[in-house]
């Protein structure tokens, strides 16, 4: 299965939060790596469909006063998960072999 | 000022969230908390997510069903008839109105006249009410999580389906130059006789409020009140949209020999009634014996 580029970096966000990871987490590691803004309508649609792959489990954790007493929606990257995100990995370095930007 | 219209864009914010399902409305609130973003930009943010969700609904049959057969069908014909229901009612106001003498009261056929439009008006009403109150309670059957937007398109329908087109009460009478009668009580007519009946029955769905019996002895009174008013309905569609229709061999319009081509309409309006008797009947339960 391969995966679209904006998947692939949330499983990476994801996968580096480990227990910390959630939505709010997962979009701030985005816009910190990327350099651009990430909504939220993009992120949650993208959690969506990455669960119905199965590729991350979901579930509501708990409610925190920094986030006026609501809770956050936990995300884990499952096995199926990080097969698909090393295939994507090991994709992009084949294909990127011997091209200019690539050589660093 | 600021202070002001950070709270209407955090309180516009809050309703949008409204169209989320309950679970990611407090997920999204909590992450627009942390990230504490502006009041406009969270709207934004909001706004994209509702956005996503209702088009991956619209992905379905249901709420395409909802559309095209009812806010679209339904909505015109409800649109229609309020109008000119509404314009009939402005011809009997104004002239009562203007012709006002409380010693009338004490003449017999002069009562009768009286009560005989105030009857029509109330069976109008009531039509138009029950025929919207089972459009909303289809809508909320039919596709619950974009009855709002369905919703909005069958107000936007019924208030704007006549727009370009006049009735004979209009051609041939002077009171619709003024705004109360041309303009206002259609609006109000449509607003007290559809739209808040079709948020009522929307309500009432999702509230499940109403037993079955209710809706049973409900679905009979709108097939009463739909036989009694069907022909103002066909005359609707005639006299609302500035012709005349064909008055038969007598050549007299309003007799009992007048064709009338257009009684499919009334059918057409007991559709939803016809969805909601389908969904509480109960259902036989399946034969094992084959197996």
């Amino acid at each position: 299965m391969l995966l679209g580029e904006f998947e692939y970096l949330m499983l990476t966000a994801a996968a580096r939060l480990g227990d910390k990871a959630y939505g709010a987490a997962i979009r701030q590691e985005i816009e910190d790596a990327t350099g651009a803004p990430c909504s939220i309508g993009a992120l949650y649609t993208t959690l969506d469909r990455l669960e119905g792959k199965g590729l991350i489990k979901t579930w509501m954790g708990d409610p925190t006063p920094e986030r006026g007493g609501r809770p956050k929606r936990m995300v884990r990257v499952t096995p199926k998960g990080v097969d698909a995100a090393t295939s994507f990995y090991s994709a992009v370095r084949r294909v990127s072999r011997g091209v200019a930007w690539a050589k660093s | 000022m600021g202070e002001v219209m950070t709270r209407i864009t955090w309180a516009l914010v809050d309703l949008a969230t409204q169209l989320l399902d309950p679970h990611e409305r407090d997920a999204v609130c909590g992450d627009l908390a942390e990230c504490r973003v502006s009041g406009w930009r969270a709207l934004g943010e909001v706004l994209g997510l509702v956005l996503r969700r209702q088009a991956a609904l619209w992905t379905e049959w249901r709420p395409w069903l909802a559309l095209m057969g009812v806010v679209l069908p339904i909505g015109i014909l409800l649109s229609h008839a309020s109008r000119w229901w509404a314009d009939s009612t402005a011809l009997d106001m104004s002239l009562y109105i203007r012709i006002w003498e409380w010693s009338y009261l004490g003449y017999p056929g002069w009562r009768r006249d009286l009560f005989g439009i105030m009857w029509s008006v109330a069976l109008n009403a009531a039509a138009l009410s029950a025929w919207s109150w089972t459009c909303g309670y289809m809508l909320a059957s039919v596709s619950r999580r974009t009855v709002w937007v369905t919703a909005m398109a069958f107000a936007l329908v019924v208030f704007l389906a006549t727009l370009g087109t006049s009735t004979v009460a209009r051609i041939t009478h002077d009171n619709f130059a003024g705004h109360f009668y041309g303009v206002v009580l259609p609006r109000l007519v449509r607003l007290a006789f559809v739209v808040l009946p079709l948020l009522w029955g929307i309500q009432s769905h999702r509230k499940s409020v109403v037993r079955p019996t209710m809706l049973l002895v409900g679905a009979a009174a709108v097939i009463i009140l739909t036989v009694l008013v069907s022909p103002g309905l066909e005359n609707s569609l005639v006299f609302g949209r500035g012709s005349f229709p064909d008055g038969g061999p007598d050549r007299t319009v309003g007799t009992s020999d007048d064709p009338r081509p257009l009684w499919p309409v009334a059918v057409l309006m007991l559709w939803p009634t016809a969805y909601i008797l389908a969904t509480i009947m109960p259902r036989r339960p399946r034969r094992l014996d084959a197996v």
